[in-house]
């Protein structure tokens, strides 16, 4: 059974320039002990998707329908109280740009604990005690527990966000842009880390990054996103070796390879559309080589196209148009 | 183009108040430590390696944008020029060869600086002229005055007064041995003003001797011209000092032009060396418009005259940096812009110049990858089409793979590896370029390779490490890699703490090649060497730090550790462009090093 399932979810924002539609329809799910990539540009509802989840959106923003099943419970109708439950205990999230959301005037022992001591009826040394261990678990020496954090780079910096979000031992962790301002030397200690830690507590991981290479060495399955849908899912090693969607494949195309041939690769032409009035018909046809008549009119649904995988796009022809009945009125 | 050679950037380590009054040894976060490459012209050469090893220091010293510690920069010096000055760098016990070097440099080096050091002869010079140039510039106008029947009653004399005042002083001040200084002018200017005030003193001297009596005006003889002639006299005060710095500047000039003197100007200099930042949401000011900020450079370098001009300049660098139409761009603010354009419009604003050379610090690691490709292929556009000259400073190996024609690794201040692309990323010899190509990610799940993960952080550049820089981290590290006393004692104190092995007792550090070991209670000096020397055969696979021991020697009852020598890879030419610093490579004909296992 699936760990996290996520069904048609809709995030908007009230902007004084219009509604944002952020994420829109986004299904997708986890398996337990699994590693799933959220893969897009930025400004694709990759974050706004985990901050969803987390129900920690900003207050402009709102979930407007679907749903949210984590271990059989909808995180969409929990209240506010349960919810506080679930954050850090079963599903935790570590934050983009997480080097720089340390307190800078508190140690970090302390800050490590302070979820322990706000979840669970724990004492306070008990609870740095447990600091200590989940300091050792991410490779920083436990003599450093009464350190603050401007005493630490940026790569142990990123150790000790890994530990916070461990503190309660949740199921699934969230990983927004773990490695994305870190150095490639400091990025590989911290994905050998990640990969470790998911292998020694079993823990699901959903992994949020841009960079596609990243996902690529350290997912089980990815879902590509743009402009708040998702585009294609499918097993990481087939969508990288076999991308379908044209996005896809201009991602994968856009990066360049060091164990490759020496060739300049290919840009996605365009930006990524306003999400205000995001482009009718299939989203990405503005920006699409293949575009033709249909993707202008119609919207693709996310179908199976193969073995495992899924795909929005009517290059395939097993792929149908989105009906107007599923589709609630308010969002479109 | 560019040469660079034993370029150093070190940043002054503050101690506070107390340390600097204790005289406590001045400590440098050495950024950059002798770096030497070339850059050809229209080539694109890559500076790569982990933040902090120097990279961005080297390119901004490249550009005079922070002062060089030591080394040159040479811009276009020719093939000739250079040799001489090689081979005069080389020898430098050879008299006048630093005569000749400086001489170069002083032409083509942007980082030269006339040093003001005065060696004893030249403070006798310096002290003779100064008394020279004030005898002549007050004496020799006094006494032609003193001739005169009545002195300072004629407006046109006492004008003549000033000027001759001035311009003897600025030529005095304009031969050698004295040298431009920036403060020169200032100082010759107060200097004239003070003579012309106390004119009257020696003239009213020269008078009487003249006309009969000596110095027969005495004090009021300073009073006596200013009552005699006051507007003249404030002309007078007030043309000398023009006059002096005036002539001062001219004759340097000339002699600097005649003499090789000519240092390189570095304003002329800045039109054609530019920069693409990091950073296009932080380097454009959000309060100008694309205009204002691409036509800043126009206006700060005086190259239009016109608004007409500088507008169609401004949409000329627009249209090349790809923001087409430029009409549209022109009076967008930054954040009307996604970060695709903003990083154009900082192109537009180095474009604007016509430069021969940018140096680009990360111009596309804060960008999306869908816009990357663009950002690099109108560089390289921008290239065929301009003949630039790109420093291209990245962490993104795949990156330099991809656009670099050279690339140079950094590691902590030096370049350990230097070679084209091919040679660099196809065949990396040094262990930190293997480990560094190892762990870049690929976008092909089916090509994940063996990854070298180096253990820990580089380390802090105030402390560098022994030997080769890189040894702490290295998985290849030997013997004469730089294991010091304190890196093998640790490692020692390890072995002692985790191993099947006897207590080897308390470990000392008494110099930085030996370590001495005081047997514990009960066991005796020769056995605690045997056993010391069975962990070390059986460990030093794993422990790297065990290979830097020589040997272990019992000297009275205490073990002593003795250390391998070590020494710092030098960069060694390998082949045909490739230059690789590190003890396992050895130069094409010698011996290989013998590499333990």
């Amino acid at each position: 059974m699936a760990l996290l399932e996520v069904r048609d979810l809709v995030v908007e924002f009230k902007t004084r320039a219009g509604t944002v539609h952020a994420v829109d329809h986004a299904s997708f799910e986890l398996k337990e002990g699994e590693a799933l990539g959220l893969a897009g540009e930025s400004g694709c509802g990759k974050t706004t998707t985990a901050l969803a989840m987390m129900r920690l959106l900003p207050s402009n923003g709102r979930i407007v329908t679907g749903s949210i099943n984590l271990a059989g419970r909808d995180l969409v109708r929990a209240s506010e109280t349960s919810m506080q439950r679930v954050r850090w205990k079963k599903l935790s999230i570590i934050f983009q740009g997480a080097m720089n959301s340390l307190n800078p005037v508190q140690r970090i022992g302390r800050q490590i604990a302070e979820p322990i001591l706000l979840h669970e009826a724990t004492a306070k040394p008990e609870a740095i005690e447990r600091a200590g261990k989940l300091l050792e678990l991410v490779g920083i020496s436990r003599d450093r527990i009464n350190d603050y954090p401007h005493e630490f780079s940026g790569g142990m910096r990123q150790r000790v966000m890994i530990a916070m979000a461990l503190a309660c031992n949740p199921s699934l962790v969230i990983a927004d842009e773990p490695v994305t301002a870190l150095d490639v030397m400091i990025q590989a200690q911290i994905l050998e880390l990640l990969e470790r830690l998911r292998r020694e507590l079993g823990l699901s991981m959903i992994l949020i990054s841009h960079d596609l290479s990243v996902l690529a060495e350290t997912c089980e399955r990815v879902a590509i996103m743009y402009a708040g849908k998702i585009v294609e899912t499918g097993p990481v090693v087939d969508v990288f070796s076999d991308p379908k969607h044209p996005y896809t494949q201009g991602l994968v195309a856009a990066f360049p390879d060091v164990r490759g041939p020496r060739v300049m690769p290919e840009a996605i032409p365009g930006d990524v559309p306003s999400l205000i009035s995001p482009p009718a018909g299939c989203v990405f046809h503005p920006r699409c080589k293949f575009a033709f008549e249909r993707c202008t009119k119609a919207e693709p649904a996310l179908a199976e196209i193969g073995p495992g995988r899924r795909a929005a796009c009517f290059l395939f022809p097993e792929v149908p148009e989105v009906s107007e009945s599923e589709i609630p009125a308010e969002t479109r | 183009m560019i040469r660079v050679r034993d370029l150093r950037v070190w940043y002054p380590l503050r101690k506070g108040l107390f340390g600097e009054l204790l005289g406590r040894k001045r400590e440098w976060v050495r950024a950059v430590d002798e770096v030497s490459f070339d850059i050809r012209k229209g080539e694109v050469l890559c500076l790569v390696g982990e933040s902090g090893c120097g990279k961005t220091s080297t390119g901004k010293a490249i550009l005079q944008l922070v002062e060089a510690t030591g080394g040159d920069v040479f811009i276009e010096v020719p093939g000739a020029e250079f040799e001489r000055f090689r081979e005069a760098s080389s020898n430098p016990q050879e008299t006048g060869s630093e005569g000749i070097a400086d001489e170069i440099r002083r032409k083509y080096s942007i980082t030269w600086k006339e040093t003001a050091r005065w060696s004893v002869p030249e403070v006798y010079a310096f002290t003779a002229m100064a008394e020279t140039a004030l005898v002549l510039a007050l004496l020799v106008p006094a006494a032609v005055m003193g001739l005169v029947a009545d002195p300072f009653t004629s407006s046109w004399a006492t004008l003549g007064f000033g000027l001759a005042v001035g311009a003897i002083l600025g030529f005095v001040a304009s031969v050698p041995p004295a040298r431009p200084w920036r403060r020169s002018p200032m100082l010759l200017a107060l200097l004239s003003i003070v003579l012309v005030i106390f004119a009257g003193i020696p003239t009213f001297y020269f008078w009487g001797i003249a006309h009969g009596g000596l110095g027969s005006l005495g004090g009021s003889a300073i009073a006596l011209p200013w009552e005699r002639d006051l507007f003249a006299m404030l002309l007078s005060t007030g043309f000398a000092p023009i006059v002096a710095a005036g002539t001062s500047a001219l004759l340097f000039d000339i002699r600097q032009r005649t003499g090789g003197l000519g240092g390189i100007r570095m304003r002329g200099l800045r039109r054609r060396l530019q920069l693409i930042f990091q950073d296009p949401y932080e380097s454009l000011n959000p309060k100008q418009s694309v205009y204002e900020i691409v036509a800043e450079p126009l206006l700060v370098n005086r190259i239009t005259r016109n608004p007409e001009e500088t507008t169609a300049l401004v949409l000329a660098a627009l249209r090349d940096a790809g923001l087409r139409p430029p009409q549209e761009f022109m009076f967008r603010f930054p954040h009307e812009l996604s970060g695709g354009q903003r990083q154009r419009v900082s192109i537009a604003a180095a474009l604007v110049l016509q430069p021969d050379f940018i140096v680009a610090d990360e111009p596309v690691s804060m960008l999306d990858v869908s816009i990357r490709t663009g950002i690099l292929q109108l560089m390289m556009d921008l290239r065929a089409s301009r003949g630039l000259t790109y420093l291209f400073i990245t962490h993104d190996l795949s990156l330099a793979w991809i656009i670099a024609d050279r690339i140079a690794v950094m590691y902590l201040g030096k370049v350990v590896e230097l070679g084209t692309a091919e040679q660099v990323i196809g065949q990396p010899k040094h262990p930190y370029t293997r480990a560094l190509i190892s762990v870049v990610p690929s976008p092909d799940p089916r090509k994940k390779g063996e990854r070298i993960i180096l253990k820990g952080e580089r380390p802090d550049p105030v402390n560098i490490p022994t030997g080769c820089r890189f040894h702490p981290r290295c998985p290849m590290a030997f013997e004469p890699c730089g294991w010091n006393a304190a890196e093998v004692a640790d490692e020692l104190r390890a072995v002692a703490s985790s191993g099947p092995w006897p207590a080897l007792g308390e470990i000392a550090v008494t110099d930085p090649r030996a370590i001495s070991i005081h047997p514990p209670p009960g066991a005796s000096a020769q056995s605690t060497a045997e056993a010391l020397r069975a962990a070390i055969a059986q460990d030093r696979g794993t422990r790297l730090a065990l290979k830097g021991v020589a040997d272990v020697v019992v000297r009275g009852d205490s073990v002593v550790v003795m250390l391998h020598e070590w020494s710092e890879p030098p960069l060694l030419e390998l082949g045909p462009e490739n230059m690789v610093a590190c003890h396992l490579v050895t130069p094409p004909g010698t011996e290989a090093a013998a590499v333990t296992a």
